[in-house]
């Protein structure tokens, strides 16, 4: 859908921005960006959104609706918030009742509901953010590119933000976004890219990711209980390698047959001595405690 | 793009950035042009000149509204940099099609004129000439080229006094002086042409220029 192919960025003759970036997003896929101040993120979430041309390498990008948040939404405007949807709603295509519709509907998730026909520029950093958030959802996104968007938001508006960022995912779009914060990133994002100088790594890398990702399961006999059946663990699907030692079993299991895995050993009164990801980086440690959820 | 243009419009309207140089421009046209009984073409010249500086501002303040956050979300919002340019050229444009109108007309209750339909071609001619020049100057100098308003604001005024007094070089300058001089518009209204032709190209050449550094800064 969206593809980075060493891109480097610099402004004038100044110094790299970016370098050697190469990215794949693809459709349902979320992603952060990770990185210190000034590291370039908000320059990368230029690039992705089409706002900026890089100085080298290519952007291939086959999307027709963006959406963007900057990191910094400071309106002067004095249109007021619901006016300033219902015009972007315009400019993007929709009817003027369409677009006044959805944006009253966006503000009333993100509960601006008592502001809605206040001047743009009395709004709150909260408040103008959420209008930020609303006028790149107005039509459904493609990619979402999202600076920060989770500062200056109070918990409720975190908690739909999360919702908008899923429901966008699940309808086939992408979403982009960056924090500072690399626990915020992780819970929410898929595929973490980290950030610095100037150069991008992928932490645990969103795209096959998921499929890739092998667990170690260690089986062990029941501490109170008969001696467990005997099982075939290499006639299993999904089961890479497995090994005896001290009496305990340690399989190591692709992420996808696990639950399977874990079944026919409980079945044959195995008891689960350790559970540990061997491959994705704390990527998998997130995915295991969703699985707990 | 109708859907930018109005956004753009209302914008500025709603801003108030627009109410000072209306102002200019109706005072402007009020005192040259006050209880003047001559012929029409000189009347519509210097109503052109006080055009002239008056699109230069709402220009420059149409493209001061909006700080670079705002702006991106427009871009991306339109899908391209120069969907929102021409869009912006195009607002300037309404806002300098109302002055005209407004150009035309007020001096025609300030003096006393017997206005024929050539009087009213030529009126919009000259008028449509310094305001394309005008959008022209207004363009290159906007926040889009200079992050510093300060360097912005003495160029524009050099390319003002350039435009309004390059004796032989500025297309508006030779309209103006030949206007002056002229008796009947209908005669005027042909090599009047040239310099619109000329302002033009004047507008087409300044937004290519903001547009490549609008690009290269983004």
């Amino acid at each position: 859908m969206l593809r980075c192919e060493a891109v480097g960025k610099r402004y004038g003759g100044g110094r790299w921005v970016l370098r050697d970036v190469d990215m794949r997003i693809s459709a349902g896929d979320v992603l952060a960006v990770v990185g210190g101040n000034g590291s370039g993120k908000s320059t990368l979430l230029r690039i992705l959104a089409g706002l900026s041309r890089p100085t080298s390498g290519s952007v291939s990008r086959r999307l027709t609706h963006i959406g963007y948040v900057p990191d910094r939404f400071t309106p002067h405007d004095r249109v007021s918030a619901l006016s300033y949807l219902t015009h972007l709603g315009r400019i993007r295509g929709l009817s003027t009742s369409a677009a006044r519709a959805r944006g009253d509907h966006l503000l009333e998730r993100l509960s601006l509901v008592g502001e809605r026909e206040a001047p743009l520029r009395t709004l709150s950093k909260g408040n103008a953010q959420k209008v930020a958030l609303a006028q790149a959802l107005l039509v459904r996104p493609d990619l979402l590119v999202l600076d920060e968007p989770w500062s200056g938001l109070d918990a409720s508006a975190h908690g739909v933000l999360s919702e908008l960022i899923g429901e966008t995912a699940a309808q086939g779009g992408a979403v982009v976004f960056t924090d500072h914060r690399e626990a915020i990133a992780e819970t929410h994002a898929e595929g973490v890219h980290v950030i610095s100088d100037g150069r991008v790594t992928s932490h645990g890398g969103g795209r096959g990711g998921r499929g890739a990702a092998v667990v170690e399961l260690v089986l062990a006999v029941p501490p109170a209980g008969g001696r467990p059946a005997e099982v075939n663990w290499s006639a299993l699907p999904g089961v890479d390698d497995s090994a005896s030692r001290d009496g305990e079993v340690v399989l190591r299991v692709a992420r996808e047959h696990l639950d399977a895995v874990l079944l026919t050993a409980l079945r044959h009164r195995w008891s689960v001595a350790g559970l540990t990801g061997t491959a994705g980086g704390p990527r998998h440690r997130f995915d295991m405690r969703r699985s707990a959820l | 793009m109708t859907a930018l243009v109005r956004y753009l419009f209302t914008v500025l309207l709603l801003s108030q950035r627009c109410v000072a140089p209306l102002l200019l421009f109706v005072g402007l046209v009020a005192v040259l042009t006050g209880s003047d009984a001559g012929p029409l073409t000189a009347t519509y010249a210097s109503v052109a000149g006080a055009m002239l500086p008056c699109s230069v501002w709402l220009t420059m303040a149409l493209l001061g509204l909006e700080d670079r956050a705002h702006r991106s979300i427009v871009v991306v919002s339109a899908g391209s940099h120069l969907r929102v340019l021409l869009a912006t050229v195009g607002t300037a444009a309404v806002w300098c099609l109302l002055l005209a109108a407004a150009g035309l007309l007020l001096p025609l209750m300030f003096g006393t004129h017997t206005p024929g339909p050539a009087d009213l071609a030529l009126g919009v001619e000259a008028q449509l000439t310094c305001a394309l020049t005008g959008m022209a100057i207004g363009l290159v100098c906007s926040r889009l080229v200079f992050r510093r308003q300060g360097y912005a604001l003495v160029l524009a005024l050099v390319l003002l006094l350039a435009a309004l007094l390059g004796r032989g070089v500025s297309p508006v300058n030779i309209m103006l002086t030949r206007l002056q001089n002229a008796s009947d518009s209908a005669d005027a209204l042909v090599p009047t042409a040239g310099p619109l032709a000329v302002a033009a190209g004047f507008l087409a050449v300044g937004a290519a220029v903001t547009q490549a550094i609008t690009l290269r800064k983004a």
